[in-house]
Order: C-alpha cells, then sequence, then structure tokens
C-alpha cells in the first residue's frame, strides 16, 4: 500500500512539471508584446522595449528560461505578480483569494450535498411518484437554463424579494455570502441528485436486493443498509476532487458578485500577461487535479473494502 | 496470454468472414431493437420530433421571416420594439429585427454543437478503443490525456485565437481538439473491462484482426455510452461557446451564436424580458431534448436490455 | 416534504453559521455628520468602478493608468489642486509662479503638512526634499521601470540625460545612489526645506498643470530610508504612507477599496467623507440593481436603463436623470495615411483616398454621427457633438473665453440649434464626394473604397458601436462611395492593429496631460518624434502624396510658430487656435465626439474637481452630496449657477 502510494505520487509529481513545462512553453509562444501595456507599446521605443524584456529575463534562450524556471519552482520560489497586484509576491497574491473562493466553495459543497443526496434517495424511495417527477424536472431546468441566465435571476429575486445584498461584501460576510452559495449549490445538488438516484435505482435491481426482500428484510433496512450504502461508493470517489476544486472558484458566480476570489484570476492574469501567475496557477490547478483523482481512489478503497487498487493491471 | 510453448498445441485458422458472421439467433437486427425499444420510450419521441421541428423550423423561420439576417440595419428608432406583427420576437437594442437573429443564431449553435459531437466522437472512439486494447499506448496516452486536461483550456484557446485567428472552422476544430479527452477515458475503461472476455479470447484465437474485434465484439457494448456522452456534450458545447465569446475567445463577429445573445439579453432582461426568453427557450429545448432522447437511447442501445 | 424543509431549515442555518465562522466582524455605518454642517449630506460614500478597471498598482509614482490614479489622488497630495471649473488651486504648494516666461518656476510649500501611516499615525514632515526624492525615484530607470517619464523629460531639465545616466548602471548602483548626482545633473532645486524651484528645459508657461501629474508627486524620503530602496515597489496598501485626504485602508481585489479620512490632513476647513468605499462590479446593470436597494450612491445608466427610465414617466426615477458633466477625452478619427493590407503591401486604393483633399472633406462635412451619439446619450445625442481637436473646458483665455471657442470662430462653425450637428453640411459634403470621386478615378481608384475599422472581439458594446458607425458611412456617404468593413483584435489593438498598419482610422480620445493646446497640437505634427498620433496612428512621416505633406508640413509650423511664444499667452492661445483650424479645414483629423452621459447620483458633480488635465478628478475632497437623490431639475439649478458664476 505505501509502496503502491509512494509511486502514484512520484507519477503525480512527474505528470505536474510536464504540465508546469507545458504552460511555460505555451506562454512563451505569446508574442513578447504582450508584456506591455497598451500604453507602454505606444510610448516606448523599440529599445526601451528590449531592455524591460531583457531585464525580465525573457530575451534569454527558452532553454535557459526553462531551467531558471525549474530552480524557481525547486525553492518554491513562484515571484512576484507584474500586473494583477503590481510587485506583490504570487503567493500572497494567491492567498488572499483562495481562502474566499475555498470558503463559499465548501459551504455549498456541503449544502449540495446533502440535499443533492435527500433529493436522490426521495427520487428513489417514490419513484415515478411526483416526488421522483419534481426532482427530474428540477433537474432537466437546472441543466437548460443557462447559467448567466439563473444566477442573474436568482440576484434579483434575492435583491427584490428577500432584500438580501446583491454583492459580495468582505463587511457582512454572512448575508452577502448567501446569494452566492445558492447560485453555487443550483447545477451541483442538481447533478448529485442525479448521479445518487441513478445509482440506488440501479442497484435496486440487483439480485442481492431481491433476495434481501424475498427474506422478509424490511423495505426501510435495505434501502439504508444495503442499497444506499453501494449506491454511495461511485459517488465518494468524485468528492476529494470537488472538494479540491472549490479553491478553484467559480469564473462567471464571483465575476457576476465581484466575489474578490480565484475564479476570474487565470483569464485576468493571461489577458494581462501575467506570467508568474499563471504559472504558478496551473500548478496549483494541475496539482490539485492530480490529487483529487489519487484522493478519490483512496477513499473508495477505504469505503469499499472490495476494491483494490494495487492488483494487477489497475482497470479504473 | 498463453504464449509459452503452446504454440504446437493451436493452430490458427484461415480468416473466413463468412464463418465468423454465422450466428444461431437470425431473427435479431441490433438497430432494429434499437429503434424498438426507443419508440417505446414516448417522451423521447416527442422530444426528439420537437428537436427536428425546431431545426427544420429555423430554416422555414429564415424564409418566411420579414428580414433578412444579412441585410439588417440599425434604426434607433425601432430600438427595444416588443414583439408585434412586424417584429415577430421584436427588436434588439440598435432596433435590429430579433427574429431572423435569433433563428440564425440557433442554426449557428445547432451546428456547431453537432459538428463538435460527431467530431468528438469520432475521435474520442478511435482514440479510446486504441487505447484501451494496444497495452503499449497505455501509457503515452494517459500522460497525454493528463496534460491535455489538466492545462487550463483558456490558455490554449487565447493562443488559438491570437496566433491562428477566430472563425467557425477555427472553433469547432479547437472544440474537437479538447473535447475527445471523455470520451476516450469513457471508451478505454470499458474497452479494458471487455478486452479480456472469454469470447474475445476466443475470436482472437480464430484469428480475428484487431479492428474486427474492436468493432464487431467490443463496439456494440459502447454504443449506449457513447450515445449518452454525444447527447451530453451538445448542451455543454453550446454553454461553452457562450462562455468563450462571453471572454473574447469565440465565434467572429459575423456569426452570432444562442450564447451570445443570451449575454447580450442580460443587460437588458430587467426591462425587455423578450429578449432573453426568445433563445433561452431554443437553447432549453435543445438541452431538454438531448438530455431525454440520449438516456432513452442509450437505454435502447444496450444490447442487454434487448430481445 | 415536511422532513425536507425541516432537514433544509438546518441546513441554511449550519451554512449562516459557517459563514460566520468565516467571515470578519461586520460593521455598520454610521450615519452621523460630524460637524453638522448640513445634515443632509452622506458621511460615507459608496461608489463604484467596473472589472476591467480594477486598480493593479498602490504606488503613485510608478503608476499612470487612471483606474489607479482616480484612488491614490486620495491618498496622496500634489503641489496643485484643481476645482471645478478646472482652474488650479493651492495644495501643498501655497504660492507659485515665474517670472521668465517659464524657464524657471518657484513653489513655496505648505508648512506642517505630514506623513501618515495607513492608521493615520505621523510618520513624518512633508518638506521640499520629498518632491526630490520623488521626481529621483520616476527619473531612475532601475527604481522606477519607465513609468511616468515623458513629462519630466519633456520638460525639466536633465531628466532625460539622469534616466540614461541611471539606465547605465547596473541595479545595485542605481538603488544605491542618493539625490546628490541627481541634484547635480537635473534642475530641481531646493534652497530650503520649504521652497521648491524647477528649471525646464524651454519656456513652459504651462508647466504648473504638470503639478497635478503622477510624475511630480512627492515620495517621503523618510519612508524609502525605513522600508528600504528594494521594497519599495512591493509595499501594499498597509505599509504605504499617505499625504492626501485619505488613507487606503482596505483593498481588496475584485470586490472592494476602503478609503478612510486621514486625521492629520492638512486642509482642516474642507469637506471630507469619513470613509469613501469603491465597489468593484461586474456591469453597470448590476450597479442599477445596486441603486435601486441603495447599496451605492450613484451609477451610470446604460443605454437601455436610460431609455426605460426616460420612456416610461411612471419609473421611479424618471423625475432623477441626470446628465453628467463630458469626460475629459477629445475623440477624434485619424486617418492612416500609409495603410498596408495583410501581407505588408500598401493598401493603395485607401492610402490615395486618404491623401485626397476632397475625400477626407466629405468625410468630415457629411458624417452625421447622430444616431453614434444616442448611443452615449439617448436623450440628448447632440450634446456628444465635437467639433475641435482640442478638449473643451480645456484653458480659457484672460478675459475667460474657452480656447475652443476661438477655434469654431475661426472655422465659422454656428452655436448649436439643438437639432442638427453643427458641422454638417450635406450639400458641401454632397459636392466634395463628387469631386473626391473625379479626382480619385483618375488616380485609378475603385470604388466603393474599403474601409478597415478594427474593435475589441467579445465587446458587444463595441460591436453595436461599430454596427452603427456602418451605418452611419453607408447613409451618409452613400454605398457607391465607401465600404465601412468591420473586424475584431484578441486583445492587443497596437500589436495586432496599428503595428502592421492594418487600419484605415482609428477613432481615440485623447485626454491631456497639462494645461496647454501644445499637448493636442502637438500629436499630430510631421516629422517630430514625440508627436504620439502622428507617429502610432496617421503614420504621416510615411506618407508620399506630396500636397498632403505640404499640408502637414504647413500645420507643424503653425504649430510651432505657437509654441514659440510665451510672454503672452492670449498671442499664444490665438496663434494655436489658427493651427488648429487649419487642421480641421484640411480635415486632416476629424473630431466625433464628446463622452456625455446619464446618470443617477447623490453627488453633485458641479462641487467636484473637474479638470481636463491631471489625475485629481476623483479626488473626494469639498464634495456636495445629499442622502437623497438629486433629481432632474435640482440638477439643471447647480448647472445654471454654475455657468453663470
Amino acid at each position: 500500500m505505501i509502496k503502491y502510494t509512494a509511486k502514484r505520487l512520484f507519477q503525480s509529481l512527474l505528470t505536474v512539471l510536464i504540465i508546469a513545462t507545458i504552460v511555460f512553453l505555451l506562454m512563451r509562444l505569446l508574442p513578447t508584446d504582450y508584456f506591455f501595456t497598451e500604453d507602454q507599446l505606444m510610448k516606448l521605443t523599440e529599445e526601451q522595449k528590449t531592455e524591460q524584456l531583457q531585464a525580465a529575463g525573457l530575451l534569454d534562450p527558452i532553454g535557459q528560461q526553462l531551467v531558471r524556471f525549474y530552480g524557481q519552482i525547486i525553492r518554491l520560489d513562484f515571484g512576484t505578480s507584474r500586473r494583477i497586484q503590481s510587485g506583490v509576491a504570487v503567493i500572497k497574491v494567491i492567498g488572499s483569494k483562495f481562502a474566499v473562493s475555498m470558503r463559499l466553495g465548501c459551504i455549498s459543497l456541503v449544502i449540495s450535498l446533502i440535499v443533492g443526496v435527500l433529493l436522490g434517495i426521495l427520487q428513489t424511495l417514490f419513484k415515478d411518484r411526483i416526488v421522483d417527477h419534481v426532482g427530474t424536472a428540477y433537474t432537466i431546468f437546472v441543466n437548460a437554463v443557462p447559467s448567466l441566465v439563473s444566477y442573474s435571476l436568482v440576484s434579483y429575486f434575492c435583491a427584490k424579494v428577500l432584500g438580501l445584498p446583491t454583492l459580495y461584501s468582505t463587511r457582512d460576510p454572512v448575508t452577502s455570502s448567501i446569494v452566492p452559495i445558492i447560485c453555487l449549490s443550483l447545477a451541483s445538488i442538481a447533478s448529485y441528485a442525479l448521479w445518487t438516484r441513478r445509482y440506488m435505482v440501479d442497484e435496486l435491481n440487483k439480485d442481492y436486493i431481491k433476495l434481501a426482500r424475498v427474506k422478509g428484510m424490511s423495505s426501510r433496512d435495505i434501502m439504508v443498509k444495503q442499497v444506499f450504502k453501494n449506491a454511495f461508493v461511485p459517488l465518494v470517489q468524485y468528492i476529494p476532487a470537488s472538494f479540491l476544486s472549490t479553491i478553484g472558484g467559480s469564473l462567471l458566480m464571483e465575476k457576476l458578485f465581484s466575489v474578490p476570489g480565484m475564479g476570474p484570476l487565470l483569464t485576468d492574469a493571461i489577458s494581462r500577461y501575467d506570467t508568474s501567475v499563471v504559472q504558478t496557477l496551473t500548478i496549483i490547478y494541475a496539482a490539485l487535479g492530480v490529487l483529487g483523482v489519487f484522493l478519490g481512489d483512496i477513499l473508495m478503497m477505504l469505503v469499499d473494502p472490495r476494491i483494490k487498487l494495487t492488483g494487477k493491471g489497475e482497470t479504473r | 496470454m498463453e504464449k509459452k510453448n503452446k504454440n504446437d498445441l493451436f493452430e490458427f485458422v484461415e480468416y473466413s468472414p463468412e464463418a465468423a458472421e454465422r450466428i444461431g439467433y437470425s431473427d435479431y437486427s441490433y438497430w432494429g431493437s434499437v429503434f424498438q425499444n426507443f419508440l417505446k420510450k414516448k417522451s423521447a419521441v416527442v422530444m426528439t420530433i420537437i428537436f427536428f421541428a425546431v431545426v427544420i423550423f429555423s430554416f422555414i423561420a429564415l424564409i418566411i421571416g420579414k428580414y433578412d439576417y444579412s441585410a439588417l440595419v440599425a434604426d434607433s428608432s425601432l430600438a427595444f420594439t416588443k414583439p408585434n406583427g412586424e417584429f415577430w420576437f421584436g427588436t434588439d437594442n440598435l432596433g435590429r429585427d430579433y427574429w431572423c437573429q435569433v433563428w440564425f443564431a440557433a442554426q449557428t449553435s445547432i451546428k456547431l454543437a453537432l459538428i463538435v459531437a460527431l467530431g468528438e466522437c469520432v475521435v474520442g472512439v478511435t482514440i479510446g478503443c486504441l487505447w484501451g486494447y494496444v497495452r503499449w499506448l497505455d501509457r503515452p496516452l494517459t500522460e497525454l490525456y493528463n496534460i491535455i486536461n489538466n492545462v487550463p483550456m483558456i490558455i490554449y484557446m487565447t493562443l488559438i485565437a491570437l496566433l491562428v485567428g477566430q472563425s467557425f472552422t477555427i472553433m469547432a476544430v479547437s472544440l474537437i481538439c479538447f473535447g475527445w479527452l471523455t470520451m476516450a477515458r469513457n471508451v478505454r475503461n470499458l474497452v479494458l473491462m471487455y478486452r479480456d472476455r472469454e469470447y474475445n479470447l476466443a475470436s482472437r484465437c480464430l484469428g480475428t484482426p484487431v479492428w474486427r474485434v474492436l468493432t464487431k465484439n467490443i463496439l456494440p457494448y459502447l454504443i449506449s455510452i457513447i450515445i449518452l456522452r454525444l447527447a451530453l456534450s451538445i448542451p455543454s458545447t453550446i454553454a461553452l461557446e457562450s462562455t468563450l465569446s462571453y471572454l473574447g475567445l469565440g465565434l467572429d463577429i459575423n456569426t452570432p451564436s444562442l450564447g451570445i445573445l443570451l449575454r447580450n439579453a442580460r443587460s437588458y432582461f430587467m426591462q425587455y424580458p423578450y429578449l432573453l426568453i426568445f433563445p433561452a427557450v431554443i437553447v432549453s429545448t435543445i438541452t431538454i431534448t438531448f438530455y431525454l432522447v440520449g438516456n432513452a437511447f442509450s437505454d435502447a442501445a444496450d444490447p442487454r436490455n434487448h430481445v | 416534504m415536511k422532513k425536507k424543509s425541516k432537514v433544509l431549515a438546518f441546513i441554511l442555518a449550519a451554512a449562516l453559521a459557517l459563514t460566520a465562522c468565516g467571515g470578519g466582524s461586520s460593521s455598520s455605518s454610521s450615519g452621523s455628520g460630524d460637524d453638522g454642517a448640513d445634515s443632509n449630506a452622506i458621511t460615507d460614500l459608496v461608489t463604484f468602478e467596473t472589472q476591467t478597471r480594477e486598480m493593479e498598482n498602490v504606488f503613485i509614482l510608478n503608476t499612470e493608468m487612471a483606474a489607479d490614479l482616480n484612488v491614490l489622488c486620495n491618498t496622496n497630495e500634489g503641489l496643485l489642486e484643481t476645482d471645478a471649473k478646472g482652474e488650479l488651486i493651492p495644495g501643498l504648494a501655497t504660492e507659485w509662479g515665474t517670472e521668465d516666461g517659464g524657464l524657471t518656476w518657484t513653489f513655496t510649500l505648505r508648512e506642517g503638512v505630514k506623513w501618515v501611516d495607513v492608521n493615520g499615525n505621523e510618520m513624518a514632515d512633508c518638506t521640499a526634499q520629498d518632491f526630490i526624492t520623488g521626481l529621483e525615484w520616476v527619473m531612475n530607470y532601475y527604481k522606477n521601470g519607465a513609468n511616468n517619464t515623458s513629462m519630466p523629460t519633456a520638460l525639466i531639465e536633465g531628466a532625460g540625460d539622469y534616466y540614461e545616466y541611471t539606465k547605465g548602471l547596473t541595479e545595485e548602483e542605481a538603488y544605491a545612489l542618493d539625490t546628490s548626482t541627481f541634484l547635480d545633473m537635473v534642475g530641481i532645486e531646493a534652497p530650503d526645506d520649504y521652497t521648491l524651484i524647477y528649471h525646464c528645459t524651454a519656456e513652459a508657461p504651462y508647466f504648473d498643470t504638470v503639478c497635478v501629474s503622477a510624475c511630480l508627486y512627492p515620495l517621503s524620503a523618510a519612508f524609502v530610508e525605513s522600508v528600504g530602496v528594494e521594497n519599495v515597489l512591493a509595499s501594499n496598501n498597509e505599509t504605504l504612507w499617505y499625504n492626501g485626504p485619505y488613507t487606503l485602508t482596505e483593498y481588496i481585489q475584485n470586490n472592494s477599496k476602503t478609503l478612510t479620512k486621514n486625521p492629520l490632513y492638512w486642509d482642516t476647513d474642507c469637506t471630507l467623507f469619513d470613509t469613501v468605499t469603491i465597489r468593484i462590479i461586474e456591469d453597470t446593470t448590476v450597479g442599477y440593481q445596486l441603486f435601486e436597494n441603495g447599496e451605492i450612491d450613484h451609477i451610470d445608466l446604460s443605454e437601455a436603463t436610460l431609455r426605460e427610465i426616460y420612456d416610461n414617466e411612471d419609473n421611479q426615477y424618471h423625475d432623477y436623470l441626470v446628465e453628467k458633466r463630458a469626460r475629459k477625452y477629445s475623440y477624434q478619427m485619424h486617418l492612416n495615411y500609409n495603410k498596408l493590407d495583410e501581407n505588408g503591401d500598401p493598401d493603395e486604393n485607401w492610402n490615395k483616398a486618404a491623401a485626397n483633399e476632397a475625400f477626407r472633406l466629405a468625410l468630415y462635412y457629411g458624417l452625421d454621427f447622430t444616431n453614434y451619439w444616442a448611443r452615449t446619450n439617448y436623450v440628448y445625442p447632440l450634446h456628444c457633438e465635437n467639433v475641435t481637436y482640442t478638449m473643451t473646458g480645456l484653458l480659457y483665455t484672460s478675459d475667460g473665453t474657452d480656447y475652443t471657442q476661438l477655434v469654431t470662430d475661426k472655422l465659422g462653425i454656428p452655436d448649436s440649434d439643438g437639432e442638427t450637428p453643427r458641422r454638417l453640411d450635406t450639400d458641401l459634403a454632397q459636392q466634395y464626394k463628387e469631386q473626391a470621386m473625379e479626382e480619385l478615378a483618375a488616380e485609378g481608384v475603385t470604388f466603393p473604397i474599403e474601409i478597415d475599422y478594427y474593435f475589441v472581439s467579445g465587446d458587444q458594446n463595441a460591436l453595436d458601436s461599430a454596427t452603427v458607425l456602418q451605418q452611419i458611412f453607408s447613409e451618409s456617404l452613400g454605398d457607391d462611395f465607401v465600404q465601412l468593413n468591420l473586424n475584431t483584435y484578441v486583445s492587443s489593438q497596437t500589436q495586432e492593429v496599428i503595428t502592421p498598419h492594418l487600419q484605415s482610422f482609428v477613432m481615440n480620445g485623447w485626454g491631456a496631460d497639462y494645461g496647454d493646446p501644445q499637448n493636442y497640437l502637438g500629436q499630430e505634427t510631421i516629422g517630430e518624434d514625440t508627436a504620439y498620433y502622428a507617429n502610432n496612428y496617421s503614420n504621416i512621416n510615411d506618407a508620399t502624396d506630396e500636397t498632403l505633406i505640404a499640408t502637414y508640413q504647413e500645420y507643424t509650423d503653425l504649430v510651432n510658430a505657437a509654441n514659440a511664444i510665451t510672454d503672452d499667452l492670449d498671442a499664444r492661445y490665438e496663434a494655436y487656435a489658427t493651427a488648429e483650424a487649419y487642421m480641421l479645414e484640411h480635415a486632416l483629423s476629424i473630431p466625433t465626439q464628446l463622452e456625455v452621459s446619464w446618470q443617477l447620483t447623490k453627488v453633485n458633480d458641479y462641487s467636484r474637481s473637474n479638470a481636463m488635465f491631471g489625475i485629481q478628478n476623483y479626488m473626494y475632497k469639498n464634495w456636495e452630496t445629499s442622502v437623497d437623490a438629486y433629481t432632474t431639475a435640482q440638477y439643471d439649478e447647480f448647472k445654471e449657477a454654475f455657468e453663470a458664476e
């Protein structure tokens, strides 16, 4: 087990490194003129531009830049932001933002897990009855209405009818978080409900349930002890990944409600050619992605002892 | 598998396509059963009809509309006209007929979504089969998957927009380039499951070529999942396209899509809700259709549900 | 179902408890005024900025971006301030002037001005030395990059040389420099702590108007010493020192910024808010919703919202619509005289047309921009009309006449009748069109002449404006004559369009750096490195048409003649007006619009600084406000009173 974990971790590290390298190279593909603001492009002479690029080390041979980049990664020095927050260390820029995204994301994750799974269970219990149809209708509705539209509607409704603040505010994080959390949860509730129902219905049709029923086990016990437990296993696998992805924030939601989180950071950084921020972010995202899958496997193994990852030929 | 000095125990027979096709139950037609099963789901059939009606109507609508999309003119005195006999869907903020814009955009969006879904499907299934079946391809393809999947798409899209340009074709190709991953992974996992089943082993022993094992023995099992993915990819392409357009990385200005119309309508919908409702209804119809149809068809396509 | 709702309620409660744990303490703003001067005035102002204009840099000397400076002009104070009429008033300098036509400028500084930290604790005195430290910082290549150097290089003796000198050093050497070398090389001196003298490169009768720009702001020498040179740029809002009316107590990127009144601010008689909160919003649609909820104190109205409120008499805000004052940008159409196609070959068709005066004049007299202006100003589109190259309100002659009035008098443009654009003359345009078509056909130009116009992709507003523009070209000039093609660029206009010379024209607004016509007219002169528009947009220096070059030369001579007059300002302005009229008569550049939009507000714009140059228009000082939104009638009174003065 330990050997397996170590091997997986090493592989993941390698993947992250490769991804970091690729992003580094991709960013270098952009014409260097994007390094400057529009004003600078106009006002600086060619000479001044070359000097600034030289000072930033962007004119060195690509190999040399790459070696320097690896050196920085090893020393865990991610440089300073140029344009997002001029002169501030990237770690600080990200540090101030990720907590906000993560807090909103986690609350929403907990809510959607509980509500979504409960809804899924209810739908299975009352399969083909009104609750089931309402649940399905909700799922379809949430998926069918573009999120830009549904967010705007929720925000408008909450502000007008419930008198909640429109934008996120650090002065009043409690009430001003409600609308963003509702928006974040809308879609994930639907997806948890959908999958819970799907897995539980699948499980219900299996032979051992029929046997349990024949043997006189109460419907309630079957549901709780057999069906739900088994149906929960495939769900569990995605929880760590969804948990980690909350750190990344939500682009649309955070823009709409002015949440000072991670969501819009990557697009902002790319459009402003803030290479250190882009590189650091990708390393973080890649690491989280790989870690999420890994933790998911481990968690699944813990929940269901039948699953073994160390066996020959992973078939996941 | 069995390669240890057992060459003399077994001997390859000459491959004969007729012998391979010979089966016991002759009345069975796979696609026939699929459609039979599919037709039993009333809601799905109704939605399919509605979808085709929408597609066909989008062409009719452009013909019967009073204004031609390519000849629209801005007229500020007509701006924000509510739907009436002259402008069936009203006018937008520049006073241009909204009817032809909506239908034109619907065509663009549906076309893009279908092309991308099809492309994803072809590329994804091909690569997925090879990935799962050919053992030595597993490592490199897994690495490739990790790399493409973990580099944020917006970086690729920015680079493409800057270095290649923006057009319908470029958009479609790049969406396919990043969209095949999920499909390929799904297919790969299933292929892994079925690869070493006994009947495949037998088939291989009988000298069946790899492509035939893949297409005849394994692919039928995959069809249901492929169709489900295909169906889900269509709404998500529409959503993704609107997000990219929002960031300025989407289609060029002369090809409006439903995503763009929706994005624009957001600024007006409090005062002029019809600008939001029309495109939103079409998007929702498409999404619901593919959701229901995809589910029904994928059930119908599962050979285990047949006979 | 009942059970479910209980569960839901519980979850919601739990979520609320969680958020409460995560967040900081919540404070509510008090509504009580401190001095009771006007019980109806707002004490804690809440204003907005859109996401694309979020602040990037908190160090005033290191930034040239308006988005940054709109905040930082509140936390830093320079030599002078500007008032609502756009005239200079004392700031840190109590008296200033020149005795030799603008070659030497002496400023007498106010005593007792303090530098404070973010919490308003006294840190040091603000003296002449700090202005020297500030300018040294700006001109030192390694300390400040190349930010804010253009104006000092052009105006202050030796500043450019010092910049070149520091560039030759290593980073360590440049960091270690004290002000002694700087004082030897550059024309700035401080005979005592409260007197500051600048020596200009040439007579610059307008040098004092540069004092409200970021490049001449002071930097506390004690601050640099306490944090170390290498850490100055990395300072954040909590470690910086301030000498302005406010300190930046909170800076949460993409959410809000809070300015808190500086208790030790020198001007104890002025009206300041207790706090000013700048909230970041996605767009003005969200902003309007905020205003409705009373969460912000003013909001700019988008096209759709303005229309709805104006057209609907029952709307709750129908009587509260007020027109803003013009923003400080004067927009012109800058024709490209050396357009290239995508392969880098000259676009002869367009270049010949642009060089033809009749063609340019057909555009000049023929284009009716009313619909284009209506996108900014639905109610009174004509308020957006711009007929001069220089911005209205930039400067006044000794008898109080606006400089642009001189220009319109020379051009013979009538006052507005409120119905048709002042410059528009369709008959004349038709005449020029026929002349142009005849002349150009002889040169082998094919019709319609294709005009390429570029705007940023993904911006619906830009697309809509471009569509309207296309329509205007088609309706005003005819499809047989011209055809406007709409094109987009992805991220950088300069990189993707201007550098490869792809555009036929650029519509751009110029906001003045200092208060002199030279700052406008000097951008279009031929054969001069400092001419921004000539070098970047019009590419006149690469043009080949001799008549065109001769016209430009004549214009350039007129500008230089005007610039040489330094002892008599009225004569100087008169000469500039002649040059500008010449430029417009030959349609070398075509003025298009001013930005006059509409808003709902609780702030009296006629009480706030409104200079056409400098960085101080968003200085929250002496603002008149009211807890209830101002009505249209009230604003009309403000305007009348203001104009009567």
